[in-house]
């Protein structure tokens, strides 16, 4: 097929990426480097620029695919502390941790830029050897005798011929459906997100985060701000700019007819924020999906010249707000089991389920299966995002609140109003219920 | 579909923000044609009253024009996160495609 001025791409390849995200790229990276021919074919202009995270570079399974990737990428902070905030309105309970062995190398994580750290890492995959083909949608697969044997682009003949084909084509799963392996994702096994980027100067940011020259802070925020949608609230410190997003589980955000921005504005205002944002102009506006639906929510990922990764194989940990860790891992795997079958001369499922052995025995699947009835469970019991966090806010204020009341008698309060609000059954229910989730 | 439909359907009230200045942030390359549309126009006249896809679409692409009686898709703004796709529309009635290759929303953040 032949890419504007570039040079004409022709011949077999190895393999075929769809998707220049975490997932794709690694899966180049790492075929690349292991000699075989491999093409990433990315629909946006360049890979990162269709791409969105609110969440974090973890340094151990990044540095996996590239070693010390920290001394060149594009990155913005390291992340020293990590903040969870239980928020009422006018009220926030925070807890946070951080560490010093955070801020010296090899770093925990890194705040980022998904447009900037994706161009970067196609960059050092096209450097071992991986064809990296921006501006083009692969429209459909190509099938010969019944299996996949490449992709068809929307390029003038544009077909491009493999041996497998890497799903790695994001959240919108259309190829994987086209495959065979995916039924479509569900409302409820999806997050929305949407977030600003917001321009401060690098001193105040530091000031106001209370953060050391280059450290930054991720904090996670439940609470009123969602308006009782299960879903979580994001700010990230980068270099000069503020990540600030909100995110809900779709189906319960649309059956109330919310809206991601209301709650993002809403929560923009609330004091303990604004005075975080005061004066920040904005710099971009982005809206994403997530898969949220856990070990369940994942499609079959492989089948005869075939693999699925990343988030179009629902590889994200909504707990621990991990995915694009996840998607390098799985991209690796991929790209192992290929050299594996291009080795064996058998690109057949038998040999393509190595794969998803790979991914039942690493975090990926572990973790998944941990937290498999997480987002059933908060979407049946929303009172955890708006009734709970009301209470521990109450509870907190009523022991700080110094009056006349003996601490006996603040107790016997917290404890009427917890049992007005929830009979003492349904607390203890809920207490259950959620700690079955975990176990 | 009424009956049994999982989804609160009452009347359309207009969403209560407009995000028109923070897609002015946003670079886009518009194609000339939609890669949205609306499979069944009566559909969303006669069976959805809450107009769902005007409120989950976070770049209010999808718009309610009480004059004409329809949706209107603005998809010169679509961040193309696939919502409406996705449960976004309740009664499945948006076909989303992405744009052409090399067309559609750039990040320069990301």
């Amino acid at each position: 097929m032949t890419l504007g001025d570039r040079k004409p791409v022709s011949g077999r390849f190895d393999a075929v990426i769809v998707g220049g995200g975490p997932a794709g790229l690694a899966a180049a990276y790492v075929l690349a480097e292991g000699k075989a021919r491999v093409a990433v074919i990315e629909r946006g202009d360049w890979p990162g620029s269709k791409n969105m995270m609110g969440g974090l570079i973890f340094t151990e399974p990044t540095a996996q695919v590239v070693p010390d990737f920290w001394k060149d990428a594009p990155l913005e902070r390291h992340v020293t502390r990590r903040e969870m905030w239980l928020t009422t309105g006018d009220s926030t309970l925070k807890a946070a941790y951080e560490s010093s062995d955070f801020g010296v190398e090899p770093y925990n994580a890194f705040s980022c830029f998904r447009s900037r750290f994706d161009k970067w890492l196609a960059a050092q995959a096209r450097a071992k050897g991986a064809v990296i083909i921006t501006e083009t949608l692969v429209e459909d697969l190509l099938w010969e005798h019944g299996r996949i044997a490449g992709v068809r682009t929307s390029r003038p003949e544009g077909d491009l011929e493999a041996d497998v084909v890497i799903l790695a084509e994001g959240v919108n799963p259309f190829l994987t459906e086209k495959a065979g392996l995916s039924k479509g994702v569900r409302p409820e096994a999806l997050a929305l997100g949407v977030k600003e980027v917001l321009a401060l100067p690098r001193e105040k940011i530091e000031d106001r985060f209370n953060l050391d020259s280059g450290s930054g802070a991720a904090c996670e925020i439940v609470g009123e701000i969602t308006a009782g949608i299960p879903g979580t609230g994001f700010i990230y410190t980068n270099k000069d700019t503020i990540s600030i997003g909100v995110g809900v589980i779709l189906k319960d955000m649309v059956d109330r007819a919310g809206s991601a921005y209301s709650l993002l504005e809403r929560f923009k205002e609330q004091p303990q924020v604004k005075r975080l944002i005061d004066g920040a102009s904005p710099r971009e506006y982005l809206a994403h999906l997530i898969p949220e639906g856990g070990y369940h929510g994942m499609p079959k990922l492989f089948g005869d010249s075939v693999l699925v990764a990343g988030d179009a194989a629902g590889m994200v940990n909504a707990v621990n707000t991990e995915g694009a860790n996840l998607a390098l891992l799985s991209g690796m795997m991929a790209a192992r089991t290929v050299l594996h079958a291009k080795a064996c001369g058998n690109f057949d499922s038998y040999n393509m389920s190595r794969y998803h052995e790979q991914v039942q025995s690493s975090i990926i699947a572990k973790d998944l299966k941990l937290y498999e009835n997480v987002t059933p469970f908060l979407s049946a019991h929303p009172h955890f995002f708006s009734l709970y966090p009301e209470l521990a806010s109450a509870a907190v204020k009523e022991f700080l609140t110094v009056d006349s009341l003996s601490k006996a008698d603040k107790l016997h309060l917290i404890t009427r109003l917890v049992r007005s609000q929830r009979p003492t059954r349904r607390f203890l229910k809920d207490l259950y219920d959620g700690w079955k989730v975990f176990s | 579909m009424s009956g049994r439909f999982p989804y609160d359907d009452r009347d359309w009230t207009p969403p209560e923000h407009d995000v028109t200045a923070q897609l002015g942030l946003v670079k886009f390359k518009p194609d000339e044609n939609s890669h949205l549309k609306i499979k069944d126009p009566r559909l969303c006249r006669e069976t959805c009253r809450r107009k769902f896809c005007t409120h989950s679409c976070p770049a209010q692409v999808y718009r309610w024009e009480e004059e004409e009686k329809s949706i209107s898709i603005a998809f010169e703004g679509c961040l193309e996160c696939g919502t409406c796709r996705s449960g976004g529309c309740p009664y499945d009635n948006i076909e989303m495609k992405y744009p052409r290759g090399g067309f559609g929303v750039q990040y320069r953040f990301g």
